[in-house]
């Protein structure tokens, strides 16, 4: 009797799992947006985070990390090579060389300098990229991906700015997640951005399976944590700070169970000195799907292993399996076939292997880069003889010219 | 049992067979040069070479050398491949002259040229394109700004290294590109510590760190891919080489890392000049530092030497893996658990050590008294750029370039890449020899007159810019008599930026790439006159960068103007519309218009609100 009465709940449990569609991969964009030497702690914030990301399992190829100005290496750092985010220094936030030699391996910018614009980072998000673009510069997404953005620097309201020269509007914002959303680019996507009048940046998306939040509300400002006096500039910002304490103490290892309501619940106004807004409506579900996503789905690198039996029935899966058999022997035969033309040896990669592409066609607009020209340096008597006889020459046609007009 | 036994050992002995094998073909050696430099500055030059037979790197079986690399020199067909990453000034004055022959340091910045194979010229600037476009990735440096713009096509400077056959040669292209505002940072160390076979973890690159490489006061990484054949017509093999050269100052190296605050010398640790007048218990002339300064390998670097990188070769010269050059009287003591081979080569100015895989080492020198010091070799030839003028408008370039040779003339080629916002006029170029008294560059302005009025450039390459697409390139071949200083000058003029080609940091300035200077050694000038085969052992000089101020315009300005034109814009058009829609007519024509219809508005405004106080008035009642 009890069993007939547990029934119901474990066929629903088993049939809500799948539903409970999974990802299969994480990646982290993580991007300042502020140039010049006294945005130190933009810089410091997404290098936490970014030591956070990979802390928890996200490899280097699966995080973009945009950095717009050099600080480890910038002639005013006291400290060359290294970034900090607390006035201890006890952690170097770019090579974290503590666990003996190399103990995060290093760090990889994938966007750098004068390449962090609004177009890039647009283009980013939504893979419109020139054929020649190299892989580790991609945000290569699918539809089974969970995305981390995380931006700070210098915003106003419905803006964040780039640079000091260009800036992104919560509108272009909007619109490029729509895109990513449109082309499957994403499974879920947690919006994270530290910068004043933050809030105002996630108002205008639209798109589905969206959380977003921020550091402030409208008319508020992001304050800096503290400075470090011996680096001479703040190093950190609030919500920032806060955000790592609750990541660094709470979420220890990947098979933490701490969810997203924990990290939103730990937003303290007291603390951070402005309001931390949320955004839970785009999600499915609402307020109580969002609380209930864990930390490591967006922070943490988890690889699920999806079998799709449970939604075609077994049969099903099994017929196609047989066909993917059959179409893989096919591909077998053929390549065998292939082979024999060109004898037992080992495999020899032809030589179009990996052409690379010439583009021909522009070549009518394109300047040609061919190589210089030798300037000959020889006598210039003979030039200038050659220049007096012609102007010699036009001399006598206009003599000529009036002569026969006053004829 | 006896055949689960022996499995695993036959599988041991052939993979050591098949590695025993390989090794003939494709090997890797590993080196690093200490050098102490006067001014308790060190030279460290880190090399690494591998090699892979040509037929196993066309068929993509990477051993030793990168996969990664590999790959791409295969998608962009590129053949032979040189790329540089240097930060800092060599001070050629106290230092002398440059390691590795000078062939291995680049510009500021990054620098980049590769023979690419390709029939037509498109075709070779599109490879080109994809080679920088793939570097950019692995190096995460800006590399795919390298552009038509910032391309040129050198040709005298560089000739390859490698060896290449005359029919593939006609196919070859060479493509130079510059990025000097790059910075190099840890973020490039750590692709390049990712290509070598020990990734940096074992051997001698477990030394290199970015505290460290990026705190030097001149660093250069070089990267570079050549094929070489052997002249016994035996298979020939792509060679890379990786270098790391860097010159640490001592004292700021060996600061702890928690507190590189620079500190006073304790008045006790000074040494005073005591003949001075003021000389006293509470002032002090310090003087300079006589003795070599006490360092070790651990504190100079900041980390330990993890043993050799067992991957080495393990015999011969190129077994000796950790070398120092000091004069024989410099006492170095050894630090390792291990048997230590020690060989000492050069007159004994050169030691080598042979160490082994996995314990630690360490050299540690104490501080002591020298009576002599180690030989430094001069550079030929010292050059010194600069931008001259004033102005919004134009600016001019002087290059003062010294030939320090009492005896010898220097033969050299001179190579600028301008980028296009800088329009050089070449009438104004101007190359004028002055016979220093002096060697040293410093006392170029009081040179006399040289008797010889012969023209230093002997040839002249030249490709004008062209606005938005591509720089100047300028490549002179000149030559310097003995003690004698050449000025070469030029003006430009400066092209005003369209409002969005400004970078956000405008007002810095833009960086202007190094010349590049290549040495021919002076027989080789005898024997060739014509610009095609200037062979024989070049060395390489690099000017330093220029910072160009061009004229940048007021970035808020524009919305003044805007705010500013639609105001006016706003005025004009409301006046203009008024004036068109209304009706004028005269005043004792309009109805209802003057003082006898105001005052009866005025009654009837007083009529109504009576009216509606009496009204609210009764319903209260």
């Amino acid at each position: 009797m009890r069993l007939l009465t547990l029934l119901p709940v474990v066929l629903l449990a088993a049939f809500s799992m799948p539903t409970l569609a999974e990802h299969t991969s994480n990646w982290a964009v993580l991007v300042s947006t502020s140039r010049f030497w006294f945005n130190y702690r933009h810089l410091a914030n997404v290098l936490s985070l970014y030591r956070t990301v990979k802390r928890l399992g996200i490899p280097d190829s699966q995080i973009i990390l945009m950095l717009p100005d050099d600080m480890a290496c910038n002639p005013r750092n006291t400290f060359p090579g290294s970034v900090f985010n607390d006035k201890n220094r006890l952690l170097d936030l770019y090579d974290d060389d503590s666990k003996g030699g190399q103990g995060m391996g290093g760090i990889e910018v994938d966007y750098r300098g004068y390449e962090v614009t609004v177009e890039n980072f647009i283009r980013l998000l939504t893979d419109r990229w020139s054929e020649d673009y190299p892989r580790s510069k991609r945000l290569m997404t699918d539809e089974r991906s969970n995305i981390l953005i995380y931006m700070t620097g210098h915003g106003g309201n419905e803006f964040l700015k780039f640079q000091d020269s260009e800036e992104i509007s919560a509108f272009d914002l909007a619109d490029a997640f729509e895109q990513m959303w449109e082309k499957k680019r994403y499974h879920e996507l947690l919006f994270m951005i530290d910068t004043c009048q933050a809030n105002t940046m996630y108002t205008k998306m639209y798109s589905s399976a969206i959380i977003a939040t921020g550091s402030s509300e409208i008319d508020q400002s992001s304050y800096s944590h503290h400075a470090d006096q011996d680096v001479g500039v703040a190093v950190i910002d609030r919500y920032t700070y806060y955000n790592l304490e609750f990541l660094e103490t709470e979420v220890t290892s990947a098979s933490s169970k701490k969810t997203l309501g924990d990290l939103f619940d730990s937003y303290d106004e007291v603390k951070i000195h402005s309001k931390a807004g949320v955004r839970y409506d785009l999600f499915e579900g609402g307020e109580l799907e969002v609380r209930k996503r864990l930390v490591m789905d967006f922070f943490g690198n988890v690889q699920n292993v999806e079998l799709d039996a449970a939604n075609t029935g077994v049969v099903a899966n099994e017929i196609r399996w047989r066909q993917e058999l059959e179409e893989l022997g096919k591909m077998i035969e053929f390549a065998k076939k292939a082979g024999n033309h060109t004898d037992a040896s080992p495999i020899q990669p032809g030589p179009d292997y990996a052409e690379a592409a010439v583009r021909s066609a522009e070549s009518a607009e394109t300047i040609k880069l061919n190589g210089a020209a030798e300037v000959k340096q020889d006598n210039t008597w003979g030039k200038r003889l050659v220049g007096a006889g012609a102007l010699l020459g036009c001399l006598g046609v206009w003599a000529a010219g009036s002569w026969f007009e006053g004829k | 049992m006896l055949v689960f036994l022996l499995l695993p050992l036959s599988l041991l002995l052939v993979s050591w067979a098949e590695a025993s094998a390989a090794s003939s073909v494709s090997d890797y050696h590993e080196r690093l040069l200490l050098r102490p430099l006067p001014q308790s500055a060190l030279l460290a030059s880190f090399n690494f070479r591998s090699n892979a037979s040509s037929s196993s790197f066309e068929q993509q079986n990477f051993r030793y050398f990168p996969r990664s690399l590999g790959q791409i020199l295969q998608h962009a067909h590129t053949k032979e491949l040189h790329l540089r990453f240097s930060l800092g000034r060599w001070d050629a004055e106290n230092w002398g002259a440059r390691p590795w022959g000078r062939a291995r340091e680049g510009g500021t910045g990054v620098e980049l040229w590769a023979w690419v194979e390709a029939d037509t010229e498109e075709a070779a600037n599109a490879r080109w394109l994809t080679l920088t476009n793939a570097l950019s990735g692995l190096f995460c440096a800006s590399l795919n700004f390298i552009d038509s713009t910032r391309t040129i096509r050198p040709v005298m400077t560089f000739e390859p290294e490698g060896t290449h056959s005359n029919a593939s040669m006609r196919n070859l292209h060479l493509l130079h590109g510059t990025l000097p505002h790059e910075v190099v940072c840890t973020e490039n160390l750590t692709p390049f510590l990712k290509l070598l076979p020990c990734k940096g973890k074992a051997g001698i690159s477990s030394l290199l760190d970015g505290h460290k490489l990026f705190d030097a006061n001149w660093q250069t990484m070089a990267v570079d891919v050549k094929p070489v054949c052997p002249e016994d017509g035996t298979e020939c093999i792509l060679q890379i080489e990786q270098t790391v050269d860097m010159v640490l100052d001592i004292e700021r190296s060996k600061r702890p890392r928690d507190n590189p605050m620079p500190r006073p010398i304790p008045t006790e640790d000074l040494v005073c000049d005591n003949s001075k007048p003021y000389h006293g218990g509470d002032s002090c002339f310090p003087l300079d530092r006589t003795s070599e300064m006490s360092w070790s390998l651990n504190k100079v670097f900041g980390r330990p030497l993890k043993g050799s990188c067992p991957l080495t070769t393990e015999d011969g010269r190129d077994s000796e893996t950790v070398c120092i050059n000091v004069p024989h009287e410099r006492e170095v003591q050894e630090r390792t658990a291990a048997d230590l081979v020690k060989k000492e080569h050069e007159d004994g100015y050169l030691r080598c050590y042979k160490i082994s895989p996995n314990l630690d080492f360490d050299l540690i020198l104490p501080e002591q008294y020298l009576s002599s010091n180690l030989p430094l070799s001069h550079p030929s030839l010292h050059a010194f750029r600069s931008i001259t003028g004033h102005g919004q408008e134009r600016g001019g370039v002087r290059a003062i370039l010294t030939n320090p040779s009492l005896t010898s003339p220097v033969r050299f080629v001179y190579l600028e890449s301008l980028p296009w916002f800088m329009k050089p006029y070449l009438h104004t170029l101007r190359a004028t020899i002055s016979s220093s008294t002096a060697p040293l560059p410093d006392q170029y302005l009081e040179p006399q007159q040289a008797p010889n009025t012969a023209d230093p450039i002997k040839q002249m390459y030249y490709r004008p810019a062209v606005d938005r697409h591509r720089g100047t390139h300028l490549e002179l071949l000149l030559e310097l008599p003995p003690a004698s200083t050449l000025t070469l000058t030029y003006d430009f003029e400066k092209s005003l930026l369209r409002y969005t080609e400004y970078p956000p940091d405008a007002n810095r300035g833009f960086d202007v790439a190094p010349a590049v200077i290549r040495l021919l050694s002076s027989s080789s000038s005898s024997s060739s006159s014509n610009g095609s085969s200037l062979l024989g052992a070049s060395e390489y000089l690099r000017t330093t960068s220029l910072l160009l101020p061009l004229p940048t315009p007021d970035f808020s300005m524009p919305y003044n103007v805007i705010i500013l034109t639609s105001t006016v814009m706003a005025l004009a058009f409301g006046s203009i519309f008024n004036i068109l829609v209304r009706r004028f007519v005269a005043a004792d024509e309009a109805p209802g218009y003057g003082l006898v219809s105001l005052k009866g508005r005025i009654w009837a405004l007083a009529q109504r609100l009576k009216a509606r106080l009496r009204g609210k008035g009764a319903k209260d009642e």
